[in-house]
């Protein structure tokens, strides 16, 4: 097994600089597995931004990895447009949750109002932890997307998937409130921190195929998420990381055009879920972009060791095919359950399958 | 004339168009067509066209609430007209969505489809703890359990409630599905069946009833 060269940190920057590493960085998508290393409840983590911070520091040093703090969870919207948000305190839960979305008739989309990103849901929380990662010289992260998932956490998803068909005028009123709002909030966190030192994160369940088709996708998705990318870009950041969560395999022309659209400016990381092939992400992102392998995230909490050892091998030796650099991650978020030998064993299936030299 | 109105049904709740689910409902019970055979042979037959063209990737999940909605819309009408003699006995169905979860979107699916096909469900929602299901079961004495969950934290709880049924209710068939579980993971809980959608779900479901001589 070969021996690390490089630090964390460095390993990430090399890559995200088209450079080559000492071995694959490691990216294991960590939030709730965090605050169960260190014996917390999942809840502080979304909660304390103290905690939440200190938790997936001390994480990241226990176990090797290379990504560093951030603040992010699929349910968001409901709460910072009014709504109200429950916090995974309770067995089986495992990231915040909806309560009570701020709209639940039609009357009600012409009274939401685009909230002021310093003081809405959980951005002051967001805010905190990236203070802290700026403290300490890394990047501040912020949420940027997607918009649909924001708009199915403001509305409920069952009543955005119906409108969608009954009442597309409304969807449309929300999400370019969404739209608003993520631009406002690029905007506070790139003045705090400056541009060049925030990386933007998006992604959602909701624009899923298995919900959705690549035709809504285009009318519901693409246009909002073109322009706030735009916007992102043309405030400087120079990374965004981008988690088409789920099986999004036909959204793939979308994510294609957008990233023509938007002149492939900037550095793009792509975390798709294990429903994508590595090898279609590099055939349309590969000359630009770094992908982020997608090794499938409930396996590591019921697999063996030795087993998720070769998924992860599997997914090296078809990543570092990329050009334009891999990271080896899960298609999703850790399990907050999954035994700890099985995150160490994407850093140990990195030493011995992942080296540059 | 019967045939127009039940594919007139049939067609009405495949488009997901309310109104004229209700018109041919009405249209069904002017020409004295059984209210059961309109459900079945119009109603269901359009949910089992929906959940044909949901397993090829032809229809998405907001049509299908459409679609739902127009079912549902004409059942409203037809119920009511319903004999007891027609309806015979139908199988029993308990569904929900395990503790710390409250994804239901694929559980209402299922729901939907169940229902569709003749099945009656008894839903209890979502982030149900474990001694619900098992009281739900043995109360309704019920020919199926299934259990959804989307968080790999709440899917632990399902092999606790698969072992308690098997033990309570060894006869009633244990059926599981959601984002993070799998055919193997289902096998590993010891449930019978598993289904990667709601289309599946109904297949998985008459088959286990077939074989053990339900259905």
């Amino acid at each position: 097994m070969m021996v690390d060269r490089m630090k964390p940190g460095e390993r990430l920057v090399a890559v995200l600089m088209g450079q080559k590493p000492d071995r694959v960085p490691v990216s294991p998508f960590i939030l709730g597995y965090a605050a169960k290393v260190v014996g917390l409840p999942i809840g502080d983590l979304y909660t304390d931004p103290k905690k939440s911070f200190r938790a997936q520091l001390l994480c990241a040093e226990m176990h090797g990895y290379d990504s560093s703090p951030m603040y992010g969870y699929a349910a968001v919207g409901a709460w910072e447009f009014g709504g109200k948000v429950g916090f995974p305190y309770e067995p089986g839960q495992s990231a915040p949750y909806v309560i009570k979305e701020p709209v639940e008739s039609e009357e009600d989309v012409d009274r939401l109002e685009v909230p002021d990103p310093k003081t809405a849901g959980s951005v002051p929380i967001a805010m905190e932890i990236a203070r802290q990662c700026y403290a300490m010289g890394l990047p501040a992260v912020f949420q940027s997307g997607e918009v649909l998932t924001y708009a199915g956490n403001i509305m409920g998803p069952t009543r955005l998937l119906t409108w969608m068909i009954r009442k597309p005028e409304l969807v449309h009123k929300v999400c370019k409130k969404v739209e608003e709002f993520l631009i406002a909030c690029a905007e506070y966190f790139t003045s705090t921190f400056g541009a060049e030192r925030c990386i933007a994160f998006a992604g959602g369940p909701i624009e899923s195929n298995k919900l959705i088709s690549p035709k809504q996708f285009e009318e519901f998705v693409y246009p909002y998420m073109l322009r706030i990318h735009r916007k992102i870009l043309d405030m400087g950041v120079p990374i965004i990381l981008e988690h088409p969560c789920a099986d999004q395999n036909k959204n793939m022309p979308w994510y294609r055009k957008l990233r023509e659209e938007c002149g492939w400016r900037g550095k793009y990381v792509w975390n798709f879920g294990p429903e994508t092939p590595l090898e279609t992400q590099i055939a349309q992102f590969g000359e630009h972009d770094v992908i982020m392998g997608n090794v499938d995230p409930p396996s590591f909490q019921f697999r063996s060791f030795e087993e998720v050892i070769m998924l992860c091998k599997e997914n090296i030796e078809r990543g570092i095919k990329n050009p334009s650099g891999y990271i080896l991650g899960p298609g999703c978020e850790m399990p907050p359950l999954a035994p700890p030998i099985n995150v160490y064993a994407m850093i140990k299936a990195s030493r011995e399958y992942g080296s540059y030299a | 004339m019967k045939d127009e109105i039940l594919r007139g049904l049939t067609d009405s709740v495949v488009s997901g168009d309310v109104e004229k689910c209700v018109e041919y409902a009405k249209k069904a019970l002017e020409a004295g067509i059984d209210a059961y055979e309109a459900i079945m042979e119009g109603c269901a037959r359009g949910m089992s066209i929906v959940s044909e063209k949901y397993e090829k990737g032809e229809m998405y999940v907001p049509e299908i609430l459409c679609s739902a909605e127009a079912m549902y819309a004409a059942m409203d009408v037809l119920r009511p007209h319903l004999k007891a003699e027609s309806i015979g006995t139908p199988r029993k169905v308990v569904l929900g969505v395990v503790r710390g979860d409250i994804h239901d979107i694929g559980k209402n699916l299922v729901k939907l489809m169940m229902e569709a096909a003749g099945f009656q469900v008894i839903d209890l929602g979502r982030d149900v703890p474990n001694e619900k299901f098992v009281e739900a079961v043995l109360r309704e004495k019920a020919d199926i359990c299934g259990m959804s969950a989307l968080m790999t934290t709440s899917m632990i709880f399902m092999p606790e409630i698969i072992r308690e049924l098997k033990k309570k209710a060894p006869e009633t068939i244990t059926m599981v599905g959601g984002g993070p579980l799998s055919q193997e993971l289902a096998k590993a809980y010891g449930a019978d069946g598993y289904a990667k959608d709601a289309a599946v779900a109904i297949r998985v479901a008459k088959e286990l009833l077939s074989r053990r001589g339900g259905i």
